[in-house]
Order: structure tokens, then sequence, then C-alpha cells
């Protein structure tokens, strides 16, 4: 390195020291840490001992890693497409000429900024199944057809279904970002295809979507990973109907996979094997992560 | 249809009365629980409790005593008998409820208050937050409860008592501990990722584009990975159980905001710097004096969607916060909530609401840098 | 930005002087930070006792601070260096929080105090004593006992036509009280009260087993699925769902209040006998002073059992790392010794004080005159007696309880809500328990611990096991 060059390497290393340390602090010991504990018998109060894969072969055979890990990914499969396709539809109503869009647009937006702890709080009981809103609406709905409402969170099959209606709520955030999308697409392409006499549907098929997806990609990545790692609504909702040290209650239905290793590692102490759950995790987000980008980018090389 | 079709007018009419109704229609069911969420809040637990649920919170009122008295209805009274007081034995000075056997059966051990009839209420005098006391208690026609609306604001003082599952540390102490978490984070998370960011977007030195690389792939990292050893290093710097945990890590950057920032550092004209350059300023000069300036929208962003984050988080406080005292909003709620295994649901909503509300605040004042930075953030920016 | 930032300074400035108002300490006395979930009258009964301890001499002065989730927040506390110098924990955490090294056995300061650790276990009723211990070691200290007995409503025993004063005493009369205490809406057939409902209030799942004459653990192996007794526990919930249907049980269940209120099931008379335990009468006091409670011994259900019961209690322990180990063990034996000549209120001491107030029964053997006679509990006498049955029956202390009493939950609400049949139900938990036990025994030896079960335990441990 010449001296210039030198001067410039020591600058650049000032300044993004604070990220160094960072990084290296908060990132990549415990990224390494972890990795070495997934194959020890460890629990915080004893020294980690070497246990080689057993952690791993164990999680194959652990019938609450599959349960927690299907849980998981039930709440994401249905909450992930389910949030896209209404932010996408409020997206596509916002960008209508109507009055008042802004006033509509705080209304669609806000329930994305509650705290998850006091929206799980305030759905559990609009969802209780004697007393809650939801179902009291539901009910005169339902009753020609001599069916009453679920009890959604005491019963284990409802469970999910009741996460992903929260989820559902806070789907302004993406709605958002899908409105400045659909901002972005040239009014000459609509222009275009009107005078092609295409369609509403036609439009939105041909024009509106093939210019989104990249957005649309990027952001069903970034949902389903947090998805992949919701805690917080599973954990209090378990915590708001089970019994006394029940996880994911009722009957294990709410056992998110990051609810089961919180509790493994800091309930029952057993934190190499928690450790090996979160790498599987991380396997499985960075294989989401990969697809993710492939799939958006020859999407957009294929638009192109 | 065909009518429809051959007049453009009541076409487009009926186009934008369908996307009114929808969009109206969408809007109320995202306002509703916001709307319930505040009813709840107003009214006493077991009008929240009731069927069918009603928006508007009541008070009940009835003699006692011969003392008027704010009341809960309790129960309807199934069978005939009789409201005696206990003047002699073991329950002496109690008041019970006895049928006719019963009281022919004790005889002068009981004082006949007054007989009761089927469908009577059996009613409380109303005493939120009791510990010791014993409530009066009759049973009485119903048309003699005379009922008013009334909201019950106290819910929300009484409510905020109770946050963290103790009367014993104040709410004013969790809001204090959160807006140490919030505040402490927002100026580490502006401050350290702006001086990375610098250094990423506007220096030219060897290695600079791998690190970035790698810095972008730490984002894919789950935060369950690192759960474990962040845990064991906040251990051996011995502060488990006190609130650094939650605002340390922010002084030293996050891989999100370096990559936000960059993106924005990139985007001011390289001139500026080179005119700086040639007049003699310093890297960190011209950082300090002539980027950071020019960069408080995205400056903004970065620190309000940290306080949001730190506001809402739930996950560090479970993981580090042992003592009450330290627990910030979030967490204090959950142990409420909690708390001897079950739920006045009333409280909850009214300290939902209280840890909603800034949020909403901080929403109002900074709509732009939100609906602005989501835009970008989610586009990738 | 700058309003921003006035706006969130300013908020920081009304938080922060509160935040970091801490109370000043220069009293030259140890100071023994207590953590303990009470709150309420409870809390202000332990405070009493903490206040008698901190006057009865100088030198240590003891801090209650009431935690929520004390139990798990010891747990973080401990393994993050920090811990408490005392902890109230529950029964069933003991000899977990043993096996994994978070807990100081107590037998050397018991040693100081010139008694062997068998000769201080003696002043316990045995069921008490055996919970104290682990592995051959004292690790606890009880504060106020959990002795459970069922609980009716007498008011809805008269209105089904039932003698108030007599519960059921046999499996078959529960049954049988059951179908007449069950009422249903006459026109849509919803429930609106019932006789018993196993999971109200929840709290003991796995109570029903040794109830049933089964056995969870017999101190080597899981028996939770080769013992039939367990199955037979099992059926029987699950028939009480199906009696009820299932569907109308869970929007029944969804209306049930908290349980310290008077919108609980029982308070509201929505359920008729519940298992309770002696602390029962303190919420009927609070929530429902109306109430006409009967109380008494539990239903007969193994031939020639009649004195069946069940008891745990709130413990103190001293966390691995205390500061103040030796002033907390003070405390613990000031709370686990009492006065037994009392004759006056005022001359209660330590665990009489306590349960006094709480008005709970003493774990200790013996009991003051006044204590006996002055108890304001009315049914005081029949807990004393249930915790001297030679058949009460505790959770059994082996370290994996905590995760087998997980699996036993799951395995209760599988069963209750008719989503698994007992025998799947049971059989599943007991092979993924069965697993879990081998290598919760293979992970003590590596880290070169006893196993729990080693011959160093005089006996194996009789709870849960007969």
């Amino acid at each position: 390195m010449s001296p210039h060059e030198r001067r410039n390497f020591f600058r650049g290393l000032g300044f993004t020291s604070l990220w160094i340390i960072g990084l290296g602090t908060f990132t990549a010991y415990p990224v390494v840490a972890s990795l070495y504990y997934s194959f020890c018998d460890y629990s915080i109060l004893k020294a980690p001992v070497w246990s080689g894969l057993e952690n791993y072969q164990q999680l194959v055979s652990d019938d609450l890693f599959w349960k927690s890990l299907g849980n998981t990914l039930f709440y994401a499969a249905l909450s992930v497409p389910i949030g896209t396709v209404i932010a996408l539809a409020l997206a596509l109503l916002l960008n209508q000429p109507v009055r008042g869009r802004s006033v509509f647009r705080v209304i669609f937006y806000l329930p994305s900024i509650v705290p998850v702890i006091a929206a799980t709080m305030l759905w559990t009981w609009m969802l209780n199944g004697q007393y809650g809103l939801v179902n009291a609406m539901l009910s005169p709905l339902l009753k020609p057809f001599g069916l009453t409402p679920p009890v959604w969170v005491y019963d284990p099959t409802w469970t999910k279904p009741a996460l992903v209606l929260m989820s559902l709520w806070g789907t302004g955030n993406a709605m958002v970002i899908y409105l400045a999308g659909l901002q972005n697409v040239p009014k000459e392409l609509y222009e275009a295809a009107e005078i092609d006499g295409a369609s509403a549907w036609q439009r939105l098929r041909h024009v509106t979507l093939p210019m989104l997806a990249p957005v649309i990609y990027f952001n069903v990545t970034m949902a389903t990973i947090g998805a992949l790692q919701a805690f917080a609504q599973a954990w209090m909702m378990s915590a708001a109907t089970g019994s006394e040290g029940a996880d994911g209650s009722p009957a294990r239905s709410t056992l998110f996979y990051t609810v089961y290793l919180f509790s493994t590692a800091f309930y029952n102490l057993k934190m190499g094997y928690a450790s090996a759950m979160a790498y599987v995790l991380f396997i499985i987000i960075a294989t989401l992560t990969y697809i993710g980008t492939r799939l958006s980018r020859d999407r957009v090389e294929g638009a192109q | 249809m065909a009518e429809a079709s051959s007049d453009p007018a009541l076409r487009r009419a009926t186009k934008r009365a369908v996307i009114y109704l929808l969009i109206v229609g969408a809007a109320l069911l995202f306002a509703m629980p916001f709307v319930w969420l505040v009813a709840s809040s107003l009214k006493p637990i077991e009008q929240a409790m009731s069927l069918p649920p009603s928006f508007v919170p009541r008070a009940h009122y009835a003699s006692i005593d011969g003392v008027r008295l704010e009341i809960t209805r309790d129960y309807l009274v199934s069978g005939p008998g009789f409201v005696a007081d206990v003047v002699a034995g073991e329950q002496l000075g109690r008041r019970v409820f006895v049928n006719a056997e019963e009281a022919a059966k004790r005889g002068t051990e009981l004082r006949i208050v007054h007989a009761t009839q089927p469908g009577w209420w059996h009613v409380s005098e109303r005493m939120e937050a009791t510990d010791k006391r014993v409530p009066r208690w009759d049973i009485v026609e119903a048309g003699v409860i005379e009922t008013k609306i009334r909201p019950r604001w106290e819910n929300y003082p009484a409510a905020l008592n109770r946050l963290g599952g103790t009367d014993r540390v104040s709410f004013w102490r969790f809001l204090g501990n959160t807006l140490l978490v919030c505040v402490l984070g927002v100026v580490g998370t502006v401050f350290s990722n702006a001086i990375v960011a610098y250094g990423f977007a506007r220096l030219k030195w060897k290695g600079r584009d791998a690190f970035f690389a790698l810095t972008l792939a730490t984002m894919m990292v789950p935060f369950p990975v690192l759960m474990v050893p962040l845990y064991g290093v906040f251990r051996s710097l011995g502060l488990i159980g006190s609130l650094v945990p939650l605002w340390l890590p922010a002084f030293f950057g996050s891989a999100f905001n370096i990559f936000l920032m960059r993106q924005f550092f990139r985007s001011i004209p390289e001139e500026l710097s080179e005119a700086a350059r040639i007049d003699g300023c310093s890297e960190w000069r011209i950082f300090w004096r002539i980027i950071l300036p020019l960069s408080k929208p995205v400056l903004i962003t970065a620190g309000v969607f940290h306080f949001l984050y730190a506001w809402n988080d739930f996950l560090g406080p479970l993981l580090y916060l042992t003592r009450t005292e330290d627990y910030t909003l979030a967490i204090a709620l959950q142990s409420f909530q909690s708390q001897a295994g079950g739920v006045q649901w009333h409280y909850l909503m009214a300290a939902s609401t209280v840890i909603i509300l800034p949020v909403i605040v901080l929403f109002f004042f900074a709509q732009k840098t939100f609906v602005q930075g989501i835009a970008t953030t989610g586009s990738k920016g | 930005m700058s309003r921003l930032f006035v706006l969130a300074a300013a908020l920081l400035l009304a938080g922060l002087p509160r935040a970091f108002a801490v109370a000043p300490k220069g009293d030259g006395r140890v100071h023994v930070a207590y953590w303990e979930k009470w709150v309420g009258f409870q809390a202000q009964a332990m405070q009493e006792v903490v206040d008698r301890f901190n006057r009865s001499q100088d030198r240590i002065f003891v801090e209650y601070f009431a935690t929520s989730e004390v139990v798990r927040k010891t747990l973080v506390a401990t393994a993050g260096g920090d811990p408490p110098d005392i902890a109230g924990l529950w029964t069933q955490n003991i000899a977990a929080y043993a096996d994994a090294g978070a807990l100081t056995p107590l037998d050397d300061f018991i040693r100081a105090d010139g008694f062997t650790p068998e000769q201080w276990l003696e002043r316990y009723y045995p069921a008490f004593a055996r919970i104290c211990t682990h592995a051959g070691k004292v690790y606890a200290g009880t504060s106020t006992p959990g002795v459970f007995a069922i609980h009716w409503n007498k008011t809805l025993f008269r209105e089904a036509g039932l003698d108030p004063e007599r519960p059921p005493r046999t499996l078959a009369e529960l049954d049988e009280y059951q179908r007449k205490l069950t009422r249903r809406d006459p026109q849509t057939g919803e429930i609106l009260q019932v006789g018993f409902l196993p999971e109200e209030p929840g709290w003991w799942t796995s109570i029903f087993y040794p109830w049933f004459g089964g056995s969870l653990f017999d101190g080597r192996e899981i028996t939770l699925g080769t013992d039939p007794r367990n199955l037979a526990a099992m059926k029987w919930v699950a028939k009480i769902s199906q009696d009820i249907g299932i569907e109308r049980l869970r929007r029944f269940k969804a209306g049930f209040g908290q349980q310290a209120s008077s919108e609980s099931a029982f308070f509201a008379g929505k359920v008729a006998i519940v298992i309770q335990g002696v602390y029962y009468n303190n919420y009927r006091r609070q929530y429902k002073p109306g109430m006409d409670l009967g109380i008494g011994p539990w239903p007969e259900i193994v031939p020639g059992i009649k004195d069946f019961a069940m008891v745990e209690s709130d413990m103190l322990v001293i966390p691995r790392g205390a500061k103040h180990a030796k002033e907390a063990w003070e405390f613990i034996r000031y709370v686990n010794t009492s006065n037994p000549r009392a004759q006056r209120r005022e001359e209660l001491e330590g665990a009489e004080l306590l349960c006094y107030l709480q008005e709970k029964n003493s774990p200790l053997r013996q009991w003051s005159p006044f204590f006996e006679q002055h108890h304001p509990h009315p049914y005081i006498a029949m807990f004393r007696e249930l915790s001297s049955s030679p058949h009460a029956v505790s959770v059994p202390t082996m370290g994996m309880w905590q995760e087998y009493d997980r699996e036993l939950v799951a395995l209760f609400e599988k069963v209750r809500l008719l989503v698994a049949t007992p025998e799947e139900a049971i059989d599943y938990a007991h092979r993924r328990m069965s697993g879990s036990w081998v290598r919760y025994r293979r992970s003590l030896e590596r880290h070169g611990q006893m196993p729990a079960t080693s011959a160093t335990t005089p006996k194996p441990p009789a709870a849960l096991s007969r």
C-alpha cells in the first residue's frame, strides 16, 4: 500500500471502528459461539461439554421441534400471502383518485405501528370466544347457516388463524410500500394499455404487477423472515389462555419455533440444544433469502 | 350491464361508488379495534364481560342499608329467600342469604332484613382495587337499580398502578425506563450509523467493499442465533438485570441503518466534499459540517424507527431484565397480564391504550418521515 | 427534527428523576434482597413477618420485593450472576433448580446451627420435609403451604336438591353429583353450570394420576405410561368433556373470569365443585364474601384411601452466588420456626405468624395453643389432618419435573379437548419423557453431577409414587 492508500485505509477503519467493535461483539462472536454451543451440552450455569452431533440428532426426532416448525410455517404460509394480497388491494384502492386519501392511509397504516404486545392484548380480547367483539359481529352472520363462530384463542385449531387475523390488521406497513411503488409506475404504460383496449384486470395483470414485482418479492421475503421469527404474539397469547406453565397453549397450537427455542434455553436451560435450533432457523432463513433474491432478480431481468 | 356499458358516466359513477364502499368498509374494519380498545378501557369489568357487547360504559346505583351506592349487578337470584344478618354464633356480623327452611332452622341466630323474590338481583357495593375491605351487598328488585352512562376514567390510574404485576413500582418508573432505552438508543443509532455509513459511502479504502458485503450479510442472521451468546456477553460484563443491554448495542451500528444511510450519503454530490477537501477540511469536518446537515431526513427516519423498535421491543427486556423496577412498558404490561393467571380486560385495555398513545402521537409528529422512510426502506432503497 | 428532539428530551426529563430514585442504605446493616411472587394481602402478611425479623436483631435488614414471574426471573438473574439473596419459588422448581446448579444447599448452614439435616427436617410434617430436599440435600425452607381439598358451593348443592353439608365421598358419587349439578339452557342446550371440571382452575394437572392411585416416577424411571391407573385418570378426564360436549364446553369456558375475582367460574356459580388449597378461603372472603362454601376431604378413588391429599408449598431458597447467603439463611430459619408456647397474637413468631396472617395451616408439626385455637380459617383442623396424612403426595422431587410437568399440561389439554385419546396422549408423553429422562441423566453425568436417583438419596422420592 502506498502511504496515501494506507492513510485512507486507516481513515476508513477509523470511521467504521464503532461498527467493527459492534459487529465483532454483538454479531460475529455470538454467531461463532452459538455454532460451538450447538455441538455442546450447555447450560449457562455449567460449563459447555462437547457432545458432537447429539443436539442435531435429537432435533430430528424431537416432535416438538417439528410441531413448532409446523406451527410457524403454517402461520407464515397464511399470514404472508393473505397479508400481501390485502396490502396490495388496499394500495390499489388508495391509488385511485379518492377524496380523503391521506386520512384513509393513516387509518390503514396506524395498526402496523401498534406495539405487538398491545396489539396481541387487544386481539385476544377482540377474539374472546364469549364476550369478544369479533364473535358478536360474526354470530348474526353465521346464524342463518346454523353455524356458531369459533372460540378462537381457546380452540387449538383456531389459535393460529387468530394470530393471522391479528397480523392482517398490521398490514398497513406493506400497503404504504406498495402505494409508493404504484406511484412510480409510469403513467404512459397505462395509457398505452388503455389504447390497446386492455381491461382493468388485464392492466393489473400485465402492467401493474410486473412493475411491482421486485418490490413484492422483496417484501414477501422480508415478511416471511419476520413471520418465521414471530415471538411476542404467540408467547403472549399462550400466557393469556394457557394453564400455568404451558408453552404454546392451548395444546401447543401456538408453540412457535422461537417460543420453543426461548423456553428451551431459558426455562429448561438447554442452551446447547437451543443453539442447534437457532442454527436450523438460520439455515432456513438463509435459504429463503437466497431464493427470494434469485426470484426477484430473475423476475426483474425477465421483465426488462 | 348493457345499460351501464352504454353510459360511460353511469359506469364511472358505479365504479367510484364501489371503490368508496370498499375503502370505507376496510377503514371501518381497521379502525374498529381502536374503538373497542378505548370503549373497553372505560368500562367496569363486568360490563366489559357482558353479552351482547356494548360500546357504552354504564354505572348502576342502588340503596344498600339505606345508603345510595354504586353497585355491581352480580347475578339473578333463582329462588325465594331472605337476606339476613347473623346476630349470634360463629358467623356473627355476617350477612347471609338463606331459604325459608334454613331461616327457620337457624332461628334467633338470624335477624331477617327482608324477603326476596326470584328474579331479583344480587348487588354488591362497587369496589375496584379491594385488598381487604368487604363490600356491602343486598338482593334487590331490578326496578330499583338506576343506570347512567359513565365512562370510567379511573380505570386508567388503576391500571397503570398495576402495571408490572405489582403496585410497588410506579408507572412513571416504567415510562422512565422505556424512555431511557428509547432515547439513548435513538442517539446511539443516529450517530454511530452516520459515522460508519460515512466511512462506507464517502471514503475509498482497501477492503471497503468486501467489508460492506459482510455487513449486508449479517442482516440475514436471525436474532435467536445471537440470543444465548449475547446473554453470555452481557453476563460477563455484569449487565444482566440492567437496562444497558437494551441500548448499548445501538451505539455500535446496525447493518440495516448503515445500509440505509450509505445509500443516502452516496446521493449527495461528490463535488461538495471535493471543494471542502481543497479548502483543507478534515474528513471528520466534512462529515460533521457538510454531510450530516444535508442528511436530516435519513437521520430522522433511522431515529424514529429505532424509537419504535425500542418502544415495542419485548424479547430483549424478557431476556435481560430481572427486577420489576427495571421493566420497560412492554414487559410491564405483559407481567400485568400474566400475573395471577387471569385477565382483567378493562385494565389491560386501559394500559394498552396508554402504551399505544405515544406511538400514535409520534406518528402524527413525523408522518411524512414515516411514509417516506417506509417507502424507501421497503423498496430496497 | 428539532421538534422531535425537544419532545423526546422533555419526556426524558419528566421520566428520569423518578427512574433513578434509589433509597439510601447507610444503616450499617446487611441488606438482604428477597424476591417473592406475592402482592396484596399475602405480601402484607410477609412484610409483617419481615418487619418482625428485622426488629428482632440489628445486623440484618431483609427487603421484600414483589416480583412477577419470580421463578424465571430468579433463574435468569442467577445465570446472569446477579441473583437475589432469597427467592420465593414453588415446590416444583426445587429439584430442577438444584440440578441446574442454581441453588445453594442449606446443609452447611443447618450444621453450623448445630443440627443434622435430618434433625432439622423433623420439624415438618413428612410431606413438607420431602419437598425441601433433593438428591440427599436440603435446598429450601417452606414459607406458606398449600394443602388441597375439595371446595363446593352449598347454594348450588341446595338448588340441585343435594345435601349442602355432604360432599361426594367416592368417585361414583362425584360422577352422580356431576350429573345433578350440570344445567343447560332449555332452549339452546348451552351449558349454564357444571358440577366439576378437571381444568378448573387448571393449576395442577398432574394431581389426577396419584388421586387415581397412579404414579408418575418411581425414583428411577418415568412410569406415566406403564401404570394403568394413570390411564384411568385421563379416561375419566376425557369422559367429562365428552359428556358435556366439547364445543359447548369451550364456549362455556371462554366466559370464565380471572381466578382472583368474583367472575371466576366457581365464584360466579358456573362450577359447583373445585379442588383448591387452604388459601381459597381468602379468595372467598375477598371476592365472594356472601358465598356459602363447603370444604372437605378428597373423594375416595383408590379403595381404602380416604385421606388422600395433595401438598405443596411456597418455598424459600438461596440462589447460587447470592451475596449474603448466611444472612439469608437466618431469615429462612426464622420463617421455618415458630413459638410453640404462643398464647396471644403478639407472641406468634415466624412460620405461625406468617400462616396466621395468610390464614393457612402451619407446615410444622408443633402448633402453639393460640395458633390452633384462634386460627381464622374455619376448616383449619381438617387441613392439618390432611398435611399429616400418610397419603399426602406432592410433585416428584426430580430435576426434570418442570419439563415433565409442562408435558403433562400439554397431555392434559389434549385429553380434555379431545384432540387425542387418553391412550395416545399418555403413550406419546411417556415415550417423549422417557427419552428426555435418559438425556437428562446423561447430561448430569457429563457434568460430573450425581444422577438424581443415585444411592446417596436415602429414600427414593416418595412423591406421587406409592
